[in-house]
């Protein structure tokens, strides 16, 4: 029997254990988004604060996490904190260790969105009497929507595909489950093509928002 | 944390982190250069007049955008195998990251192509160039502007990217951290020096770009800004 006849026969196994694994993915993205969204907008507020040393602790964080490798930060932080102690169930472990690093990311997206709008906004809100805060949240902010939207959802769709490492720290998400089913059965080929589809199928209505959030942005803008 | 054990073990491990990181760069270098010269094809496909050279070139790219670099990995490491095609970890690693950049960078240098007025090509084909000479003379030299800055960014992303290949094994920073790692047991110490290796590596490059954006921008930039500090 040829691979192929042998993936064909296994397939709704290969299937069902691919989606048990592409549910994680779904889980640890959402998750890791959700913690570099609150991330970034704490850290974008630090860069934009009056207080030189919340400035410099945001500017020291995003270079950081920027500079170094997704993959040593989630061993820095499973196998790391492990050895000192703090272990981590791998899910988490993965879903802080993308928050961590996509929180520098969103940071710099927020701060060049704020900086888009312009200054007399602000200004005009501290004159009728609006605290710092208060601008920002009911003036700044939801004007900046519409310029981060975009770079947001590229953020996600390159976190869905960066969730993959997660399975190096034995995450059981779809990259994870592939191993598995390749040292299993040597079908190697076939599996990771199947995985791709997955991943495809997953990113694609992520792309295809974001070509229409891009869109969106630049209505009243472009030439 | 610093004792002079400590500081004996670090002096042991250096060496052979910096020897790996001498791969690191290597991988780095020659993917970048596979992902430049295979980009320029893609895109320069991708705006060809033949109907189906443009699919090929947008289909290439969608699936490679769409997919985590991780599987591609595998699938050239293990899955070339089952086609007789068996590649060294750390060639496959070149060709993987070389591949799936080229994707990435077909797009740059498509949007600096698009961004050159089209009357310059127009007026390149009116004193008589071909499409080909209006290209690499006048075409791609404008849009140099446009595409230095993210080709620049590409590199630092490459230069990070390298660190999934140790997940096949090869021979790089992070792999000798894994090996380092499991032989002392002390994975906190070991991966910290490796992120602050990989930082010492991709922190200069980031200025780098950032001076390169400033000076790229010039004429565009309002007089406030100077060269961004963060």
């Amino acid at each position: 029997m040829t691979d192929w006849a042998r993936t064909y026969e296994n397939l709704p196994y290969f299937l069902d254990a691919l989606l048990t694994g592409a549910v994680m993915t779904v889980i640890v993205t959402a998750g890791g988004f959700i913690v570099s969204i609150l991330l970034g907008l704490v850290l974008a507020a630090c860069k934009t604060s009056r207080s030189r040393l919340l400035r410099t602790f945001a500017y020291i964080y995003v270079e950081i996490f920027r500079a170094v490798p997704v993959l040593t930060q989630l061993f820095v932080i499973y196998f790391g904190l492990g050895s000192i102690g703090i272990k981590l169930d791998p899910i988490p472990a993965a879903i802080i260790g993308f928050g961590l690093n996509g929180g520098a990311y969103l940071t710099e997206v927020f701060r060049a969105g704020i900086a888009a709008i312009d200054r007399g906004q602000s200004e005009a809100a501290i004159a009728i009497g609006m605290t710092r805060g208060m601008a920002l949240r009911t003036i700044i902010l939801p004007q900046t929507v519409r310029v981060v939207l975009p770079p947001i959802a590229n953020f996600a769709i390159g976190l869905l595909k960066d969730t993959s490492l997660a399975s190096a720290v034995a995450a059981p998400e779809l990259s994870f489950q592939a191993h598995m089913l390749a040292d299993r059965t040597f079908l190697t080929t076939q599996i990771y093509l199947l995985v791709a589809l997955f991943y495809l199928v997953m990113s694609l209505p992520l792309s295809w928002l974001s070509r229409q959030l891009e869109r969106r942005a630049s209505r009243g803008v472009r030439a | 944390m610093i004792s002079p054990h400590m500081l004996a073990l670090i002096g042991e491990w250096m060496p052979q982190l910096i020897e790996a990181a001498g791969y690191t760069l290597k991988m780095t270098v020659l993917a970048y250069m596979l992902g430049a010269v295979i980009g320029l094809a893609l895109a320069l496909g991708g705006m060809a007049r033949q109907r189906w050279l443009v699919a090929c070139c947008r289909g290439y790219i969608e699936f490679v955008r769409g997919t985590p670099t991780l599987t591609q990995l595998f699938l050239v490491y293990f899955g070339l195998t089952s086609f007789g095609i068996a590649l060294p970890s750390f060639e496959a690693a070149v060709v993987t990251l070389g591949l799936h950049y080229a994707a990435y960078m077909a797009e740059i240098y498509r949007s600096g192509i698009s961004s050159v007025h089209r009357g310059q090509q127009e007026a390149a084909q009116a004193i008589g160039m071909t499409q080909g000479e209006a290209m690499r003379y006048i075409i791609l030299p404008q849009s140099l502007r446009v595409i230095l800055p993210p080709m620049a960014n590409s590199a630092i992303s490459l230069l990070k990217d390298t660190s999934v290949a140790s997940l096949i094994s090869a021979p790089e920073i992070m792999l000798r951290a894994n090996d380092l790692a499991s032989q002392y047991y002390m994975p906190m110490q070991l991966y910290l020096i490796t992120g602050v290796m990989y930082f010492v590596l991709a922190y200069p490059l980031s200025l780098g770009v950032r001076y390169l954006e400033w000076v790229t921008s010039r004429g565009q930039r309002s007089s406030i800004a100077g060269p961004a500090a963060g």
